[in-house]
């Protein structure tokens, strides 16, 4: 019944799909030593938000009046804040506020961005202009500024904030996933494709969007890193995550900065928190953007 | 020459628009009206009279087009409305506190600047050397730090280990230069050092680039010494591309304070910023989104001239 149909060039691979993701992810580990180093601080981030009841010795919202700012001790491993509640539970806990809205919005965003440039490319003229030019307008505003104008209209609660994150992030990677997707047009298999009679649908989802994966991956975990410093931001300035949610940007707050110097623990840990994790995921990018796409390397 | 700057000029104009449009567009999808959000928001139970009466204040009971024709008249004689919060002119308030926040983010492009071209330089010429990556980790790092952390960290060692605080209000520049010092240029370290980050990592690529072409090899063996190949046939031909992420970024510098001026409690455009997200003063955000956008588009376009006129290629094209 298949025998009359064209022949997809996708479904004439048979890979083992495990066994070549497994090489690669090892030939990656040995070129790229410091990727490698921010992947195994990625998957150490992973297992504290998935383990955080078990590794946690303290509830992060359980108020302790007998210990507040109590200094890093054996019993409170890096002390308490002005509420008594543990830091070292709020800073685990904190990893799975960070994640979800660091994947959240780095997901839908890349996703979208993705679908808007690839369309962008493969319907060129009118549609490429226009869209274009709203892509310029909205690149036209700073990241956290169009963030916090967006919680401002939207309100604050966590898909509030993951939204007002992800939409500032859609234009710059339509911009880059377009670029690549122009050349892709080009390619005869998309003359094929289209000389054998696929619709639109068919073309863009098999034959262009696998083939702009590279650039998606980069973007992806670009905004990762870009998407938790902006919850952190949002978060500092009481905008972005509310008490009593255990959130590293929210930690720094408030009472962090006016006893920074009876407790500084409240202050520096939390920052090393968001520090490690943004690192960890710029240095893995980094690397992953050498190995996937060396033209990109000057960006 | 000027055919290329006119039509740069003329084009603008409609990404202008377009983003008046889209702000004046999000500030009035919100579901009720900012009006009624703002003071709901305050004190449960407003009447209808006072809501109307707040409408009619802000040209709100007016219809679209209208209000849109008077925002945008305003604009263009740089009337930006009255705050919803305070009541004073949005310009009033803006001019305020326009001189502090451009003076940091000129002492912020300092610092970048100052940080990023050594650095970028010697880490290309030391390629794949430990010195290299300890400028990439360097870099990396700036990228990874919040900025409103390490201003932070900047205040509690300054009180920890030299028992001083920066002096805590501001005073303007041609008063007193030593003091305005002394308390901007914490909040000029903790910008720099992360906008540094993103140009250090572009003059590296960028002279890596350079040092291999034909012209520098060219005057290697006509026997010139190193430090006159680098300043003047290698680093002049790389900073083409850093001075664009150089103004790329200055263009963008108000993110930056916005958070950075929270921690030093300095009242710039950026702690304005927060406090009308804060306070919902919707004529203020739109205001401020306008302008900050609105300068990275006037930034963008003096940035293409430049381009224009350091770079014969586009010159003559």
């Amino acid at each position: 019944m298949a025998v009359a149909r064209p022949v997809d060039p996708l479904e004439l691979e048979t890979p083992s799909a495990l066994g070549r993701w497994a090489a690669a992810a090892a030939e990656f580990c040995r070129q790229r030593p410091l990727g490698a180093i921010g992947a195994g601080a990625i998957l150490f981030l992973f297992v504290v938000a998935a383990l955080a009841p078990v590794i946690s010795a303290y509830d992060p919202l359980a108020v302790h009046f007998d210990a507040m700012l109590a200094r890093p001790s054996a019993l409170h491993w890096l002390g308490t804040d002005a509420f008594g509640r543990d830091v070292l539970a709020r800073l685990i806990y904190g990893s799975r506020t960070a994640l979800l809205v660091g994947f959240g919005s780095a997901i839908v965003g890349a996703a979208l961005g993705t679908i808007l440039g690839v369309g962008s490319a493969y319907f060129g003229g009118r549609v490429d202009l226009y869209l274009q030019r709203l892509m310029d307008v909205f690149l036209s505003f700073p990241l956290i500024v169009l963030a916090l104008a967006l919680v401002a209209i939207l309100g604050n609660s966590v898909p509030n904030v993951i939204a007002a994150i992800t939409v500032p992030m859609v234009p710059r990677c339509a911009l880059v996933i377009r670029a690549s997707a122009l050349s892709i047009r080009e390619m005869p298999y998309v003359d094929a494709a289209r000389a054998a009679g696929f619709g639109h649908a068919r073309i863009i989802l098999r034959h262009m969007l696998p083939n702009v994966m590279a650039p998606f991956l980069i973007m992806l975990t670009a905004f990762l890193g870009q998407a938790i410093l902006l919850e952190a931001s949002l978060s500092f300035l009481g905008l972005g995550v509310q008490e009593p949610t255990a959130a590293w940007g929210l930690m720094l707050r408030g009472a962090a900065v006016d006893f920074a110097e009876a407790a500084p623990w409240m202050a520096i840990f939390p920052g090393l928190a968001i520090s490690f994790a943004v690192f960890a995921f710029n240095l893995f990018g980094d690397s992953l953007r050498d190995a996937l796409d060396p033209k990109l390397r000057t960006q | 020459m000027s055919r290329y700057l006119l039509m740069r000029f003329l084009l603008m104009f409609p990404t202008l628009l377009g983003v008046a449009v889209v702000i004046f567009v999000l500030i009035r999808v919100i579901p009720g009206d900012v009006v009624e959000l703002r003071l709901a928001g305050d004190r449960g139970a407003v009447s209808e009279q006072v809501l109307n009466q707040e409408r009619a204040r802000f040209g709100l009971d007016k219809p679209v087009w209208q209000q849109f024709a008077t925002w945008m008249w305003g604009l263009l004689r740089f009337d930006f409305g009255t705050s919803m919060w305070t009541g004073a002119p949005i310009g009033q308030e803006i001019k305020l506190r326009f001189a502090l926040s451009f003076q940091v983010a000129v002492m912020a492009t300092i610092v970048a600047v100052l940080l990023a071209i050594p650095l970028g330089v010697i880490a290309a010429l030391k390629q794949d050397t430990w010195v290299d990556y300890t400028v990439r980790i360097f870099s990396i790092a700036g990228l990874a730090c919040p900025s409103f952390w390490l201003g932070i960290v900047f205040i509690l060692t300054l009180l920890v280990v030299f028992k001083w605080l920066p002096p805590m209000v501001y005073t303007p520049l041609w008063v007193n230069p030593w003091q305005n010092l002394q308390q901007l240029i914490w909040p000029a370290l903790a910008v720099g050092y992360r906008y540094s980050a993103v140009a250090t990592r572009m003059t590296r690529s960028a002279m890596l680039e350079v040092l291999r072409e034909d012209y520098i090899r060219t005057a290697r063996a006509k026997g010139l010494w190193q430090s006159l190949i680098l300043s003047r046939h290698a680093l002049k031909n790389a900073m083409l591309p850093v001075l664009t992420v150089i103004a790329v970024e200055f263009a963008f510098l108000i993110g930056g304070l916005v958070v950075t001026e929270q921690v030093f409690n300095l009242n710039g455009i950026g702690l304005l910023f927060v406090q009308a997200v804060a306070h919902r003063d919707y004529t203020l955000i739109q205001a401020l989104t306008m302008l900050v956008a609105g300068f990275f588009i006037v930034v963008n376009f003096l940035m293409d001239i430049a381009y224009a006129w350091l770079d014969p290629r586009i010159r003559y094209r």
